[in-house]
């Protein structure tokens, strides 16, 4: 993917030469016109176009922010009610991610989202331990993180 | 036990980055806007001790194979350098200099030799603090 955006830049770049004028302009123009070329000749490119790994980042970013403000409206319920009846739970996740970035980027996104917050990766970093205030079910729980956040993820590092 | 942490090392190695560039933006505001080479000294050395916490010793200088020591030695040098080469221009002892040049990308720019001496005073407090922390730290 890296070297897809790098062949749009030197497209780009050889576009503004071309027209021998070197403003930004010229440039946006010609970062088009190397993405239609990019897109024309995706078949010789053995990893996926990266414009669709760019969608894949925007669906996570836009993901995070409804659950965030889904679970910040769920802890605020937990929150205002007259008695506290919670069942707060250490849970383990297991996971598929591989890279040290993905894995930290699931991480973040679950402890930025309110209710849970990851306590301890294990050093196989195949578990993640999460602690959640208040669960019923743990499969639940875990399904939901592995459904959302997880898929987002892989969604977005696939090749 | 050595525990796994994997969340803060990756975190680490985006922040440093952003850390080192407010570093260098704070010692070049310095003549204008607050900031300087004392505070930009002072950031450079917590982005290297946030390295310094996430990962060892070892590691951090093998990344960073600088002597901290002469780079104190270079940052007083050349603190005193500029104080020093007014006198060569009959002038009293750390008069500065300044003029306007145009520089390709920045258009005109006015160039100050205090920001030479300023150098000095960053290269000295980076130098002297990574001193402190790494002899401390090291059990050698």
């Amino acid at each position: 993917m890296a070297f897809q955006i790098l062949l749009n830049f030197f497209i780009a770049v050889i576009w503004m030469f071309m027209n021998s004028s070197l403003t930004a302009t010229t440039f946006i123009i010609g970062y088009l016109i190397g993405l239609i070329l990019i897109i024309m000749t995706r078949r010789f490119f053995n990893s996926r176009l990266y414009v669709w790994r760019l969608w894949s980042a925007i669906k996570l970013t836009l993901l995070f922010f409804k659950e965030l403000a889904l679970s910040n409206i769920s802890v605020l319920m937990l929150v205002i009610r007259p008695k506290l009846k919670l069942q707060p739970m250490i849970f383990a996740l297991p996971t598929e991610l591989e890279h040290d970035w993905e894995i930290t980027l699931l991480s973040s996104l679950i402890t930025l989202t309110p209710g849970t917050i990851v306590l301890h990766v294990s050093d196989d970093q195949r578990t993640l331990y999460i602690h959640a205030i208040d669960v019923d079910d743990v499969d639940e729980a875990i399904d939901s993180i592995k459904n959302s956040f997880e898929k987002a993820i892989m969604e977005v590092s696939r090749a | 036990m050595k525990t796994n942490d994997v969340i803060l090392q990756t975190t680490t190695k985006v922040v440093f980055f952003i850390i080192f560039l407010f570093s260098i933006h704070i010692f070049f505001a310095g003549h204008y806007t607050p900031g300087g080479g004392f505070v930009g000294g002072l950031l450079t050395t917590g982005a290297i001790v946030l390295l310094l916490l996430a990962f060892d010793l070892k590691t951090v200088q093998k990344a960073l194979p600088f002597n901290f020591t002469i780079m104190t030695a270079i940052g007083l040098l050349l603190a005193l350098g500029t104080a020093a080469g007014a006198i060569f221009f009959n002038v009293p002892f750390f008069t500065h200099a300044f003029d306007d040049f145009t520089l390709p990308l920045f258009g005109v720019t006015s160039l100050h030799t205090a920001m030479v001496f300023d150098a000095g005073v960053f290269l000295v407090v980076v130098g002297s603090a990574i001193t402190i922390i790494q002899s401390i730290g090291g059990d050698s």
